[in-house]
């Protein structure tokens, strides 16, 4: 391979990291390229000691990723887009990182979808006080209350899991990220 | 030596590496690479990586034989990073070292 049709395969797998990180990364190993140059190499030999650009490439993507969901405070999207990055890295990911990982973002689903309906059922509950026959206004507004206690109880904890979930999530995929690495060739 | 195991004494040997002076980013990847089992190019990742967690500062330098040079620097936050994995490093050898010997006699 030569020095451009590294640095081109480099720079494709990188188009998601956004600039000026994207051409100072870039930069290491043009300026790599150069002194190793100097040093008598050629652009063959370089390369291949380099390692596969692609692999390089998803490497730096999630270095990227992780430390944007570090910052993001327990967001989930950022979290998804690390993990995303993660297992582009390798088979060995989808199965131990993306499977784990979706089952979880169920669990979190499911808990906002119960609070939703708690909320949905206190609504319901007044229309029947209101207008139907089936409960007693008096009766209407105690479930109301009961059920809005119980959605926004549910609310809060959901809020609270979706953050642990980013977090424990974003710790296992640093620990991850650092037993990896791209083969000497 | 397992790849897996590798790669957190890397962050220890790259900060170690840093810690009397600025050193130069493909000095950096040349003599890990050379001493370890790693492509040369993946130790860039782990360079940016450092320097994205603050434990690293970089900056280029003019050299005399051409275009300037980047060099990274160790930041205060490094350095305690450094003095905790040499630590944990330390305590880790010593475990091993006992058990061999308890091993081998």
């Amino acid at each position: 391979m030569t020095q451009e049709q590294f640095l081109k395969k480099l720079k494709e797998q990188m188009k998601s990291i956004p600039e000026p990180l994207r051409s100072e990364w870039i930069f290491d190993y043009e300026e790599h390229f150069r002194r190793a140059m100097e040093d008598g190499l050629a652009e063959e030999q370089i390369a291949n000691e380099l390692g596969d650009p692609r692999q390089l490439a998803k490497e730096m993507l999630l270095v990227y990723r992780v430390n944007q969901a570090e910052s993001s405070n327990g967001r989930i999207a950022p979290v998804s887009k690390a993990v995303i990055a993660t297992v582009g890295l390798g088979f060995f990911n989808l199965v131990f990182v993306l499977a784990p990982y979706l089952v979880l973002l169920a669990l979190l689903l499911g808990c906002w979808a119960a609070a939703f309906a708690s909320v949905l059922g206190a609504l319901t509950a007044v229309y029947e006080g209101l207008f139907g026959g089936g409960l007693t206004l008096i009766q209407s507004i105690f479930a109301a209350l009961a059920l809005l206690g119980l959605g926004m109880l549910l609310a809060a904890f959901s809020r609270w899991l979706t953050r642990a979930v980013s977090k424990m999530t974003l710790q296992y995929l640093k620990f991850n990220s650092r037993v990896m690495k791209v083969k000497k060739r | 030596m397992n790849i897996q195991f590798k790669k957190g004494v890397l962050d220890l040997c790259v900060l170690a590496l840093t810690a009397r002076e600025d050193r130069y980013g493909y000095e950096l990847a040349v003599v890990i690479s050379s001493k370890f089992e790693v492509a040369v190019g993946s130790v860039y990742p782990l360079l940016t990586r450092l320097t994205l967690e603050g434990y690293f500062s970089s900056y280029l330098r003019e050299s005399r034989e051409g275009p300037p040079r980047k060099y990274y620097k160790l930041t205060p936050l490094g350095r305690d990073h450094l003095n905790e994995l040499i630590e944990e490093w330390r305590s880790f050898t010593v475990s091993v070292d006992q058990l061999i010997k308890e091993g081998i006699g």
